[in-house]
């Protein structure tokens, strides 16, 4: 294991973990890694179960043996490990519990060849907004992608406003005190396919696979809420802090972009302490990712790879950002009793296991399984991702968040998911994972209404440089 | 509203600090005295002080008996780059600056006493900081004062032969020529947009919107009170006594003119303020009570902020390096706000705009406030 966090330094919650890259390789699957620090690993909610006595434990053969290092490991029984995904290091809020409490995570360093955003595990707090350019040529684009880099950079760091002194009102709005703290800020820029028409001269280079994000049968996009020419995804430890960056910028490039839709967003502490955030539906959400440690699993499943299926050179560095804003009809699903809800999903929802109550972090063997009689066949985490050579290219780096914006129209909660996801290429991933999903048992209890695709640029690699250089000059 | 650089606030610091009187003094003269402490008295503005360049914060202390504005300046140019502009006597207030290279000196302008000069101090080095203001005298906005007041009243004139016949029309159940006439009146008000409060209560009943009363009220009057009656079909005998009531108070205002006076400080406040209101009523759409105009509306109070910053122009361009960017951000709205009028002369209402249309305008009027916004410091009177 030589990989290192791309972008270098402390970025949060990829600096510990460590996982091995060689597990995954006898796996043959998604990474499957065992905690390596014991006392990462809280109490189970549950007592563990012997590896290989459960009544389901023909799933397990071929990993057996790695589970049963954890479960001999930790003193807590933490059978399957939540805290040590491979790629999924303990919640980093958990790490730096204090600082994020505070407000006051480190800066995640700004500068680098890929943009510092993408990797991370989510933050507590996030803002997804896209934009439309308003800018009246190349010249003013190229202006206005400098002055998100500018503000990028300072806000990410942290630090002092200048003072406008007698000569104007202030030049910060201080809604998080005389002194910026960077508090964990990391700032996603991407592009989406209309910034590729006739304004600017850029249709020559639109990535290969970017286009407007076509309805699936079971969406409901509103268009209001739907696409953009660009976004920017703030995240950090804070809601003010993040509030505050889209604010800023806001005000620093009124004429050159406007915005179009936006969303809040929010991951809660684990509960139990030390698993993986829920969603609204009370399911732990996105607990089988890619390795992000790993450049070899980064370069085949994330970063877009130039030359490529067409990929123009100036997207090296860059990823495919997809967004889904999806409603979840809570009150329709608090109505499901427990079995079926867990059916759909294919695991516990209470201690996130899989259905042969063997745990969470070690990849289910369908092939023990092949007539869904545990885990069955229409099981979201077995559609989304069946484990299968054929499909392990598919594999998208899910990033989500909850939202939480009050009521619709006759008084239901307006509640769901923020849904980001990053990729090589959508149609290779997200496209054809969402495609086998399609008229899957959860449908009827979600709505998909709005979100894009984008890709997110590559990264801004020193003072000299900014956002996009490599597609406008 | 605004508050204005009165003295009075002073009047409410200095009881404020006899009231905490206690805690001030164990404050400045317990063991630990506050770093950079600068004491002003009746006769000196501060002593020699010492600062490297970056973030400083200063503790004005006010040993005079009386109230003041404590500015720090630039001895050459006299521009100012930071100011406490309520020094209550007896009081110590933090003055934050990001010092640059170069030299300062504190300026003292106390109550009832001739302006003091503390000592010339030099920061060091080759660094940036907080800039200087060149400060806008009183005498410097008289004039522009002058000349707005005769547009207004020019204006004035003007907006009763405009509002004489939509009365008369009014009047004679002529509702479809009324329509005609509405229009043209109502942008003539608009490009007065400067003088809201100069025009107090008369403003309600000329151009009040229905927001707080409801469009029922018996006591709304004025242009958008016909505008709602003309496009919502009311008939002739409901409106008929709105025409002449506009009138009147259009008259009254006009015949009250030459008495009102117009505050200094609100010069330069309006620039801003009145493509603030744009944006918040006209550009929004709210203000649209039916004839789907306010795009038209948006070109008027364009027109007015011009004036406004016609006649400010020789204040406002030696102090400010951004001027021209105002002019070609109001320049880029007119254009593409005169898109939207068609060919026989009719207008998109907002709610008929694509989204590209509204999002442009958005954001041309948007980045022209932010050209806008320091102009009502950089204008406020000074001593």
């Amino acid at each position: 294991m030589t990989d290192v966090h791309p972008s270098g330094g402390a970025t949060p919650g990829t600096s510990q973990g460590a996982p091995d890259d060689e597990a995954s390789a006898v796996a043959g699957m998604a990474p499957a890694t065992p905690a390596t620090d014991a006392t990462d690993a809280p109490p189970a909610p549950q007592a563990p179960r012997e590896p290989g006595a459960g009544r389901r434990s023909f799933l397990r053969g071929l990993v057996g043996g790695i589970a049963g290092g954890v479960v001999a490991g930790g003193a807590a029984g933490v059978a399957g490990g939540y805290a040590g995904r491979a790629g999924q290091p303990a919640d980093p809020s958990v790490a730096a519990s204090a600082a994020a409490a505070n407000g006051t995570l480190p800066a995640v360093p700004f500068h680098g060849q890929y943009q510092a955003g993408i990797l991370p595990v989510p933050q507590r707090h996030s803002i997804v907004a896209s934009f439309d350019v308003t800018a009246a040529s190349k010249a003013e684009l190229t202006e206005l992608f400098q002055t998100i880099t500018d503000r990028a950079r300072f806000l990410t760091a942290g630090g002092t406003p200048g003072l406008a002194g007698v000569s104007g009102p202030p030049s910060d709005s201080g809604i998080l005190g005389p002194v910026v703290p960077p508090d964990g800020l990391t700032m996603t820029l991407g592009v989406g396919s209309p910034l590729f028409d006739d304004r600017f001269g850029l249709a020559a280079l639109k990535p290969a696979h970017l286009g407007p994000m076509a309805p699936f049968p079971n969406d409901d996009l509103d268009p209001a809420q739907t696409g953009g020419d660009l976004v920017l995804q703030f995240s950090a430890g804070s809601p003010d802090t993040v509030a505050h960056a889209l604010r800023d910028v806001a005000r620093y490039t009124r004429g050159g972009m406007q915005v179009n839709w936006r969303m809040n967003g929010f991951n809660s502490p684990p509960r139990p302490a030390g698993t993986v955030s829920r969603n609204f539906l009370g399911f732990m959400d996105g607990v089988a990712n890619p390795d992000v440690t790993s450049a070899t699993e980064m370069n085949k499943l994330v970063w877009v790879q130039p030359g490529a299926k067409g990929e123009p050179a100036w997207t090296a560095g860059g990823s495919y950002f997809v967004v889904r804003l999806i409603r979840m009809l809570v009150e329709f699903w608090d109505r499901v009793d427990l079995l079926e809800q867990e059916n759909m999903f294919g695991r516990r929802r209470d201690s996130g296991y899989l259905l042969d109550e063997m745990g969470i972090s070690t990849p289910p063997d369908y092939s023990k399984d092949p007539t869904g009689e545990v885990i069955p066949l229409t099981a979201h985490i077995r559609v989304a991702n069946p484990r299968t050579a054929a499909t392990a290219s598919s594999q998208i780096l899910r990033r989500s968040y909850s939202y939480d914006r009050g009521i619709d129209d006759v008084g239901n909660l307006d509640v769901g998911l923020l849904f980001t996801c990053f990729q090589q290429d959508v149609t290779r991933q997200f496209a054809a994972v969402q495609t086998r999903l399609i008229d899957e048992p959860l449908v009827d209890y979600i709505s998909p209404f709005g979100g894009g695709y984008f890709l997110a640029l590559p990264g801004v690699t020193g003072s000299s440089d900014y956002f996009g250089r490599s597609l406008l000059t | 509203m605004r508050p204005t650089r009165l003295l009075a606030t002073i009047a409410t610091t200095a009881a404020l600090a006899v009231a905490l009187g206690t805690g001030l003094t164990a404050c400045s003269s317990g063991p630990a005295e506050p770093a950079n402490l600068i004491t002003m008295t009746s006769d000196t503005c501060g002593g020699p002080w010492h600062a490297g360049p970056g973030w400083t914060t200063f503790q004005l202390r006010n040993g005079n008996d009386v109230g003041g504005e404590i500015d720090l300046t630039d001895p050459k140019t006299g521009g100012i780059y930071a100011e406490v502009a309520d020094f209550g006597p007896q009081t110590t207030t933090p003055m934050r600056i990001d010092l640059g290279s170069g030299q300062y000196r504190f300026r003292c302008l106390f109550q009832d006493t001739d302006p003091m000069l503390g000592t010339v101090v030099t920061v060091a080095g080759n660094a940036a900081g907080t800039p200087a203001q060149l400060g806008t005298p009183f005498n410097d906005l008289v004039q522009p004062a002058k000349t707005y007041q005769s547009y207004i009243e020019a204006s004035l004139k003007t907006l009763l032969t405009l509002v004489t016949p939509l009365s008369n029309d009014l009047q004679a159940g002529h509702l479809a020529a009324a329509k005609r006439d509405w229009l043209p009146a109502h942008l003539q008000y608009q490009r007065l947009g400067a003088a809201y409060d100069a025009f107090g209560d008369a403003d309600d009943a000329i151009d009040g919107r229905a927001d707080a009363i409801g469009t029922d009220s018996p006591d709304w009057t004025g242009f958008y009170r016909i505008e709602y009656g003309l496009w919502h079909g009311q008939p002739a005998s409901e409106l008929k006594p709105f025409g002449p009531k506009l009138k009147s108070d259009v008259a009254a205002l006009l015949a009250g003119w030459p008495q009102q006076e117009i505050e200094l400080i609100d010069l330069g406040l309006r620039t801003h303020e009145i493509i603030e209101n744009a944006l918040q009523f006209q550009l929004s759409g709210h203000d649209d009570y039916g004839s789907g105009t306010t795009l038209a509306t948006t070109l008027a109070n364009i027109d007015g902020d011009r004036e406004l910053l016609k006649v400010l122009q020789p204040v406002i361009a030696p102090r400010y390096q951004g001027l021209p960017a105002v002019y070609e951000w109001e320049s880029r709205l007119q254009a593409d706000l005169l898109k939207e009028r068609g060919p026989s002369g009719q207008w998109t209402p907002v709610a008929k705009l694509t989204t590209a249309e509204r999002q442009q305008l958005d954001a041309d009027c948007g980045e022209l406030l932010q050209a806008l916004d320091p102009i009502p410091t950089i204008t406020e009177p000074r001593n």
